[in-house]
């Protein structure tokens, strides 16, 4: 497996601001691989580690411990991030900026010419159906165009791994449906995209192997299958390992 | 650099949509046109109290904008949490810090070139004369000021998390250096130790800002300074700029911005 | 019953309007001591006065072109309001230019900051003295009663802008909102005897100012013991100039009463009487 996602060790530890508290561990030595073209889902609980994993792979929080590595590249250096695309659960992009401003900015980031990024800018305004409000600040778009433009600037580099955080959280079933589907097209090109997500059902479908966390540690890692087995389907997998029992309902 | 220059395009674009640059041009074209209309003693010809308040009114103005500007720039994305999508673009913290000053001092740089011309406009229709060696040279004094400025300002918007504290200290320091930088010593010497000391130390260890003031040159029709001077002044803001950058850099680095 | 926001309205602006009607006699008289009747004075209140105090010092910085202690610098202490004391004063305009209130440079810092500020000391001249005027006319309306804003004001429309109509101007309105005040009565003689050469205009503003004077306590007498002395001398001086010694004499010798260089007066009487001595035959 040609790995291009690697965390060894990690650790992430917050300390705490106030007195006499004890510091926090996020994440408590995890090792993860995910292989070039495999969609990756990362589950987990509220609380579990996710966030803070992907935090530490797009350079937000700097590990405490442990390496973290993309494309063989130690995430602390910028370069590591040249060929991904990060798609957050909320839409957190300039409001001021029309949607081809932001798209521009962000293509020349990655360093893409001018000529190339009209062109492809061009395309992803067509794929997210932006075209007509492309000149429109992005303060005027509703909450679905916002994450529309999200997915375009997630994928203005023609990215080899899509990083994505809960990617169908507030969509509608269109919008979900359309996710689903440029994952599975980014998936046919030989893409790899990592993503968390709570729409196990949806995880199910589309990925080829899932990891689970829970407070701070992977608790599971393989394929669907794998961690379905001896068990219903992945839902209830994932209640047994993450210790919930049943209990009656209140 | 091409990513610094991206960064800096959209600080510039932000500050031009914003009403705030705009509001302060009108309000200082308002009060100069009328402090120039008001008749004393019937002579047309007097001119220099209208170019004192011009000038500083575009100080004022300048400084406004320059401290706001930079004050709001990591805050405001940290808060608005936009940048989280850049920081997971190629680039840097440190190109992300030079960027927003770059944008925040090329921006403010534009807004003075317009004052400036306002005030040229204004100060010739009387005097029938353009000192313009002297108008780019307070011009560029003033813009270097500002770059020392902003450098601060943007070092105090990492380490304070509202930007209404880091505008309000960084207003009061840059006050505070203006009218007493130059005097500090005199000050100190009338002091008891250690804040006889501390004073002194802090004298020569601080950027002096009041250098930059030109405004009397201006006003007073004293002529051109030199040049050389005018380079060494640049130069030493230059390397205040730098300082301030580099501490900036150092805090920003490796800052959870998640929390 | 409802009644109608408009109605309210109605009946309130009706009542702001009656009140301000019927109180507006009596309120005009609630304040106690003069004050400015003008915008600024309205304005800035009691700190006026530090305004105008303020504008005052801006003169004499235009003045001298920038050139200009701060609270800071050498000298301070002794800093006066240069402007005033160097008109029609040769002695004090050289004095003036001895001082170097920055001193030696006290560090590299303090070297290298001279060079963006203004060093030279100079003088308004050829007409550029009207720069001074918008703060003298500031200063005046903040505050009317700072005496030396007007006599200031006037020294200069006369003698360096040429403008005696507007320097007459400005001392009668000093004079109407300082009435009788004996400088400005001195300076207003001063103006009809030496620029517009008004002998009778000048003698008459100059006995009124005398006779205002003598009216003062004797406090604010001794406060004003050099204005009373140069309205004797400059009568004695006019009525010299006019032929009438006697009066000439008459004036010198009030000077004297006040004078703390009587025997320079001596002088003066001396040589007159040579004169009513050689008319006599």
């Amino acid at each position: 497996m040609n790995v291009i996602l690697k965390t060894e060790k990690l650790r992430v530890e917050y300390r705490s601001r106030e007195f006499r508290q004890t510091s926090k561990v996020a994440l408590q030595g995890l090792d993860l691989e995910v292989g070039a073209g495999e969609v990756f889902g990362f589950l987990g609980p509220n609380g579990a580690g996710k966030t803070t994993t992907m935090n530490v792979l797009l350079g937000f929080v700097p590990p405490t411990s442990g390496t973290a590595s993309l494309f063989g590249i130690d995430v602390r250096q910028p370069i590591a991030r040249q060929r991904i695309g990060y798609l957050p659960e909320l839409t957190y992009y300039y409001k001021f900026l029309t949607a081809d401003e932001l798209l521009h900015f962000y293509a020349k980031i990655f360093g893409i010419a001018r000529a190339e990024a009209d062109k492809r800018i061009a395309e992803l305004l067509k794929l997210v159906e932006l075209e007509h409000a492309a000149k429109r600040p992005i303060k005027s778009y509703s909450k679905g165009m916002q994450q529309r433009v999200g997915l375009a600037q997630a994928l203005i580099n023609n990215p080899d791994l899509l990083v994505l955080d809960e990617p169908t959280s507030g969509l509608d079933p269109l919008g979900r449906m359309k996710v689903r589907e440029i994952i599975q097209r980014l998936k046919d090109e030989g893409k790899t995209v990592f993503f968390s997500s709570h729409e196990l059902g949806e995880v199910e479908t589309i990925c080829d192997r899932v990891a689970i966390v829970h407070q701070g540690e992977l608790k599971a890692v393989g394929t669907v299958a794998e961690i379905s087995a001896g068990h219903e389907n992945l839902e209830k997998a994932f209640l047994k390992i993450v210790g919930f029992q049943n209990s009656p309902l209140p | 650099m091409n990513k610094i220059f991206a960064v800096a395009g959209v600080v510039i674009k932000e500050l031009y949509r914003r009403k705030d640059f705009y509001v302060l041009f009108v309000l200082t074209a308002l009060l100069t046109v009328g402090a120039g209309a008001v008749n004393f003693f019937n002579d047309e010809k007097i001119i220099r109290y209208v170019k004192d308040i011009c000038l500083l009114l575009i100080w004022v103005s300048s400084l406004v904008i320059a401290i706001v500007t930079a004050a709001r720039q990591i805050p405001a994305e940290r808060e608005a949490r936009t940048i989280f999508p850049l920081l997971a673009k190629p680039v840097s913290r440190g190109q992300i810090i030079t960027g927003k000053f770059l944008g925040c001092w090329l921006a403010t740089g534009i807004g003075l070139l317009v004052f400036y011309f306002f005030f040229a406009v204004i100060a010739s229709s009387r005097e029938h004369t353009w000192p313009l060696m002297t108008y780019v040279q307070a011009a560029w004094m003033q813009w270097c000021l500002l770059a020392v400025v902003i450098a601060m300002v943007l070092l105090g918007s990492i380490y304070f998390a509202a930007p209404s504290s880091t505008s309000t200290i960084s207003f009061v320091v840059v006050g505070g250096i203006m009218l007493l930088g130059g005097h500090l010593k005199v000050l100190a010497l009338q002091q008891a130790e250690p804040v006889q000391s501390l004073l002194i130390f802090i004298y020569y260890f601080m950027p002096h800002l009041e250098w930059y003031y030109l405004s009397d040159f201006v006003v007073y029709n004293m002529g051109a300074v030199p040049w050389l001077k005018i380079a060494a002044a640049t130069l030493y803001a230059a390397t205040w700029t730098g300082i301030f950058l580099l501490v900036a850099w150092f805090g920003f680095r490796r800052k959870n911005l998640t929390t | 019953m409802k009644l109608s926001p408009l109605l309210a309205l109605i009946a309130l602006l009706t009542l702001a309007f009656s009140l301000s009607v019927t109180i507006a006699p009596d309120a005009s008289g609630w304040s106690s001591g003069k004050k400015a009747g003008n915008f600024l004075g309205l304005m800035f209140g009691d700190g006026r006065k530090l305004m105008a105090s303020q504008f005052f010092t801006m003169a004499d910085v235009y003045f001298h072109s920038g050139y200009y202690p701060s609270v800071f610098d050498k000298n301070s202490s002794e800093q006066k309001e240069i402007i005033s004391a160097s008109h029609g004063r040769k002695e004090s305009e050289e004095d003036e230019k001895n001082e170097d209130f920055l001193g030696k440079p006290k560090d590299w810092i303090d070297a290298f900051g001279r060079n963006f500020k203004i060093t030279r000391h100079t003088h308004l001249e050829s007409g550029n003295e009207r720069e001074i005027l918008p703060w003298l006319r500031l200063a005046a309306d903040l505050d009317p009663q700072k005496i030396e804003t007007y006599t200031v004001g006037a020294f200069f429309l006369k003698d360096h802008l040429h403008r005696p109509d507007q320097a007459e101007a400005f001392l009668r309105e000093g004079l109407r909102n300082n009435p009788d005040n004996a400088e400005i009565l001195f300076e207003l003689g001063r103006m009809y005897h030496e620029t517009t050469h008004e002998t009778d205009r000048a003698r008459n503003v100059w006995e009124l100012g005398i006779k205002k004077f003598l009216e003062l306590s004797p406090d604010d007498q001794k406060e004003n013991r050099l204005v009373f002395e140069e309205t004797a001398v400059n009568l004695a001086r006019l009525e010299d100039d006019a032929g009438n010694y006697d009066r000439a004499i008459y004036w010198f010798r009030q000077g004297q009463t006040v004078s703390l260089d009587p025997g320079s007066l001596d002088v003066q009487i001396d040589k007159i009487q040579k004169k009513i001595s050689a008319k006599q035959p």
